[in-house]
């Protein structure tokens, strides 16, 4: 569309032809005030700020709602707007109380703003204001009258973004006010979105009431870690007596990959950092009772036994459990530790994805995954199987507002109706378990058709979708658990007839994706490599890695019944729980666990050490997505530590060089292989990649971002921009497993974890915000949720 | 002719001194004078250790509202916020200040905070003894700086359950 | 109560009048005020699963517009303005005498069910205030005499 010129205040500017005034103004730097427009949200023109005149026209016009005409002569800094401001605010503080003082927005609240920006601070107005009782619509809502300016914006994002629809507004003229869905409660998804998005402290968050101000806490932007999504959460921190507290989640600046959204989780679910039960201190299990140790002790005491059974029985003896939820750097410091170190290839990890064969299916495809703002931007979308809302919030959210504002065609495929159906151009009910069927099918499979066909979706109707689908160039593919091994060879098949056809293959927590990259798997290293073919790590690494494929997680349970393993190395892990193991079958082994609560693992571990959280430490985490992002460190427990450090002091106690685990302070001046050639094997060849990239080397051995250096170096996919990386920004990875097409991955041992919206795995049952909405099936009284887990 | 000057010079001197001999002294007798401030005396201005105010009916004025402690340029105020409940009631708005510190090793005296407070909770009072060898005391707690209870309340200033049932304030004054 | 057959008949009768189910929000709940006399949270609920609404929405609808009960009414609605030509003119008898009469504040419904008395902005005849309309009845310059009179007609 052509340009439209206009001129605003003097200042002559093209541009688009339908954008809004509001915008048009911006977008040269002038500010109209506004409380009821935002971007995103359908117009209202409720609060009547954005006043300004427009030539020719008899009255004030309201910039949120006017769209842009040929030659349009707008003031907005003129007396008249300035006085119609002012009144408008006037009007507004009729009967909002100025309690600001004991109100939790204060200070970040845009009634104030723009009261400081127009006056009308004094009001004509003698009347007394009309006050109403504060009311609490849910653990984490809270309702003030009076203070609402009724601009809508909580109705909006509710029904219009979060598709739940449970505010509403009831009559009119000054009686009118917000209701919630029951007369005096909520029932809704509790994501909190109408308290981040409301321009007043109408709406607050029972988390962080009255717990301080915004100018009093110290803003940490870091990544969400509950889910796969990688939501960018900024954390409110505060000095506590045990560090830093943190008091309040938010996403002020918007700036992630999540926009404006955030689920109940990534807002109110840090809880659990500062739950009782946290372990503050190293244990150890002597005479049947754990009792405290010092860091020293502990390090001094795994080290002695892991030797002494490395010694004896050899490093097959020992297993080692990763987690879905450290950071890339310790994943990758983990696998390294155990195929150096201990020299095993028992490693694995909680898997809730077919993560390798993924990447085996895409093999030699360029720039074949979406990342996370794709799926917003995708002109169609195809979902098979999962179900985003409870499980993928922010890719429910993507999509949804994809198909709101960008009309996506949605296809939905799912053996249950899944609430995104209701934004679907079409919804395919198919038996359960038949997922795989459905991928043949898709891939050319005729036959398939016959397991799917029922009722009313007939095997036309099949063929019509799949032809459809054939039909949608740059489709996006997003398929979960359902699919594994073969079946996504048949998807990525499908998809390949597909021009510009991209994937996202959907993992479960927070850094399943990055475990699985790191190579957290018996026979995979880093970038899906066999074991067999690690030639190049075995270079890189100077260290001969071990070739043959180690035990996966439920071997190592047998071999431990058994008696073959000796010793377990569990971080972040509690397979007891998930894999619902039978605790006997490890009183034999000795095990080391890091963890933050006495869980059902950690119960059974000789030697505890007390871990950092995501929220706790820095380093990267890797979306379900492949997106890239940097963790900062926000909340402390001055007596815990983070696993890369703890590891690294076990290292050392083992009498490890740790330089062969982490690089850092190599050699002191980049040889860039002129002298010697870089193939000759003396250069030093991570110090010429940091040279490359305008890189320092790092000084300690305890810096997480010298392992990112080796991660970004090593691992295919990772090579992204630093800078980005270190502004906060997501950086999209590709999973390109340039090795071989056809991995091993033993798929039937991928176990999702069925997490809904107010669940976590294990983090969920120590956080108190999310066990107390009535919304959680498996909520349980804070105390009771406790106790279950300390016996 | 420079004597009869020097002389001039002494005897303009000697009758100053004179004088200030026979008028009454401006010297405080500070800490050896009478009454309860040993014969320190202020300008009603003065800015000495702060007193938090309570309101008519003996209510603490202060919400923590954490404007003092913005204001403060050296970083002396430390409060934790609690909201009142129908059995707890300390403050005579929604929420109040459960613990309120004001480190004198910092506090300057500037009067910002004073400046700063919404409810006038907090002013200057002209308490000024508060020099101490230990430097952890000089941390002074809500109670200490808490402004004694109305008299025209006497011993029937009760403001919640907790005190009626019991007998003591719930915070001390 | 679920929406009668009639009724339903009736509100899906809109639909092709409409670009879409939810503008027939306000259609709809004339259709079942005309059965029902009023609406109630049920029969609220109904409307709102059949025009794919949600509660929320067609409740702000309702609470809206003052014409449509969310409450049970009488068999004869009394609309008194109070708006400012009418309150000039005499609203203020008119309403101690209304009141007196029926026995019914400003929004309560008399004892026998046959009168609701509601407050109202503005009927439109402010140029023969005071005024006041029984159900789709307008009457004009009334004063408290006339007013008790007209109230007659209505059983």
């Amino acid at each position: 569309m052509p340009d439209v010129n206009i001129t605003v205040d003097g200042k002559k500017l093209a541009v688009p032809a339908g954008t809004l005034l509001i915008e048009a103004c911006k977008s040269v730097g002038i500010e109209v005030p506004s409380f009821c427009y935002y971007p995103g949200l359908s117009l209202q023109g409720a609060c009547r700020m954005c006043l300004v005149k427009i030539e020719k026209m008899p009255k004030l016009q309201t910039a949120c709602t006017t769209v842009v005409t040929e030659g349009m002569v707008v003031s907005t800094e003129i007396d008249e707007v300035r006085q119609a401001r002012k009144a408008m605010l006037e009007l507004l503080l009729a009967n909002h109380p100025l309690d600001c003082p004991v109100c939790d927005a204060g200070g970040e609240c845009e009634l104030q703003d723009m009261t400081f920006s127009y006056g009308a601070a004094e009001s004509k107005l003698i009347d007394i204001k009309n006050h109403k009782d504060e009311q609490q619509w849910s653990p984490v809502v809270y309702f003030d009258r009076p203070r609402c300016i009724m601009c809508y914006r909580c109705v909006r994002i509710c029904g219009e973004g979060m598709d739940v629809w449970a505010l509403g507004t009831a009559n009119r003229g000054s009686a009118q006010l917000i209701m919630p869905n029951h007369s005096d409660y909520l029932e809704c998804e509790e994501c909190g979105m109408c308290i981040d998005i409301c321009p007043v402290g109408a709406l607050t968050s029972g988390a962080y009431r009255y717990k301080t101000r915004p100018w009093e806490m110290k803003h940490v932007g870091t990544v969400c870690t509950h889910c796969a999504d990688g939501c960018k959460t900024t954390l409110g921190v505060r000095r506590s007596p045990t560090g830093m507290q943190i008091v309040r989640g938010d996403n002020r600046d918007k700036s992630g990959i999540n926009g404006d959204f955030l689920c109940i989780k990534g807002r109110y679910a840090f809880d659990f950092a500062s739950h009782d039960h946290r372990i503050q201190q190293p244990l150890i299990r002597r005479e049947g009772r754990h009792v405290p140790a010092s860091y020293d002790q502990a390090y001094e005491h795994i080290a002695l036994r892991l030797k002494e059974i490395r010694e004896q029985h050899g490093g097959h003896a020992i297993g080692v459990i990763g987690s879905t939820r450290t950071s890339n750097e310790e994943s990758y410091l983990l696998q390294k530790f155990a195929r150096l170190l201990l020299g095993t290839n028992n490693i694995d990890h909680h898997r809730t994805a077919d993560f390798p064969s993924f990447a085996g299916a895409l093999a030699r495809k360029k720039d074949a995954t979406a990342s996370m703002r794709d799926v917003f931007n995708a002109p169609a979308i195809l979902l098979i199987g999962n179900d985003p809302t409870e499980q993928h919030p922010l890719l429910a959210w993507q999509i949804r507002n994809n198909v709101r504002l960008h009309r996506a065609r949605l296809y939905v495929v799912n053996s249950s109706p899944i609430k995104l159906r209701r934004q679907a151009a079409s919804f395919t009910q198919i038996p359960a378990g038949s997922e795989p069927q459905l991928a043949a099918f898709l891939a050319g499979d005729d036959s398939a058709a016959n397991a799917l066909a029922s009722g009313e979706i007939t095997r036309e109707a099949l063929a019509a979708l799949r032809d459809k689908l054939r039909g949608e160039p740059n489709l996006i593919i997003i398929f979960g658990s359902e699919l594994r091994g073969s079946s996504i060879d048949s998807l990525v098949r499908f998809g390949a007839a597909i021009s510009g056809a991209k994937f996202v293959c959907l993992g479960d927590y927070a850094n399943s994706r990055g475990a699985a990259d790191m190579g957290l798997y018996p026979d995979l290293l880093p970038g899906y490599v066999p074991v067999g073919s690690g030639a190049r790590f075995h270079e890189e690494w100077g260290a001969p890695v071990p070739t043959e494929p180690g035990m996966n997680l439920l071997q190592m349970v047998d071999a431990a019944k058994a008696g073959r393993l000796k010793a377990l190395y569990i971080v972040g892990a509690n397979p007891v729980a998930r894999y619902n193991l039978d605790p006997f079958a490890l009183s034999k082994t000795f095990i080391v666990a890091h963890d933050m609560f006495l869980t059902e693992t950690a119960l059974l571990a000789e030697v505890i050490l007390p871990a950092a959280n995501a929220y706790e430490k820095s380093g990267t985490f890797t979306n379900t997505c492949g997106d890239l992002q940097l963790l900062k460190k926000a909340g402390d427990i001055t007596t815990v530590k983070s696993d890369f450090e703890m590891l690294l002091r076990v290292a050392d106690r083992l009498g490890f060089d740790l330089r062969q685990l982490v690089p850092f302070r190599q050699a002191e001046r980049a040889d860039l292989g002129q002298s010697r050639g870089a193939q000759s094997g003396e250069a030093d060849r991570h110090a010429i990649w940091l040279e490359a990239h305008g890189l320092e080397p790092k000084l300690s051995p305890f810096d997480p971002i010298a392992m990112l250096d080796e991660i970004q170096r090593l691992v295919p996919g990772y090579d992204v921009s630093r800078v980005e990386l270190l502004a906060g920004n997501d950086q999209h990875t590709s999973i390109e497993a340039g090795v071989a097409s056809s991995i091993a991955s033993q798929p039937e041992l991928i176990l999702p974890a069925n997490d809904t919206l107010f669940t976590s795995g294990t983090l969920g049952r120590y956080s108190r915000t999310l066990n107390s909405v009535i919304e959680n099936p498996r909520r349980a009284p804070a105390d009771k949720a406790d106790r279950e887990v300390v016996v | 002719m420079a004597v009869i000057k020097d002389i001039a010079a002494i005897a303009k001197g000697m009758s100053i001194t004179l004088k200030e001999m026979f008028s009454p002294t401006v010297v405080e007798n500070y800490p050896d004078g009478p009454g309860p401030l040993k014969g320190a005396k202020f300008q009603e201005r003065f800015r000495g250790v702060h007193v938090l105010q309570r309101d008519e009916n003996g209510l603490e004025k202060c919400v923590a509202c954490f404007l003092c402690a913005a204001a403060c340029p050296s970083n002396c105020i430390y409060i934790e916020a609690a909201e009142n409940t129908t059995e707890q009631r300390i403050s005579g708005a929604e929420r109040y200040a459960q613990v309120y510190n004001i480190d004198y090793n910092r506090c300057i005296f500037c009067g910002y905070c004073v400046e700063a407070c919404p409810t006038d909770a907090i002013t200057h009072g002209h308490g000024f003894e508060i020099a101490s060898l230990n430097a952890t005391s000089l941390v002074y707690r809500k109670e200490q700086m808490l402004a004694p209870l109305p008299a025209h309340l006497g011993s029937n200033a009760v403001f919640n359950q907790a005190e009626t049932e019991t007998g003591t304030p719930a915070v001390r004054s | 109560m679920p929406l009668s057959a009639e009724e339903r008949r009736e509100i899906e009768a809109e639909f092709p009048r409409y670009p879409t189910r939810r503008a027939v929000c306000i259609d709809a709940m004339k259709i079942v005020q005309r059965h029902r006399g009023w609406i109630s949270d049920e029969s609220l609920e109904d409307i709102a699963q059949l025009l794919e609404m949600s509660l929320d929405e067609l409740d702000g609808v309702a609470t809206f517009y003052n014409l449509l009960f969310r409450k049970p009414v009488g068999r004869h609605v009394v609309l008194l303005c109070d708006s400012v030509s009418c309150w000039i003119m005499g609203y203020d008898r008119l309403r101690e005498r209304l009141c007196s009469k029926l026995g019914a504040r400003l929004g309560e419904t008399t004892a026998d069910g046959r009168f609701t008395l509601l407050p109202i902005v503005c009927l439109g005849a402010c140029d023969h205030a005071p005024a006041m309309m029984v159900d789709e009845d307008l009457h004009r310059d009334l004063d408290p005499e006339k007013a008790e009179q007209a109230l007659e007609n209505y059983k």
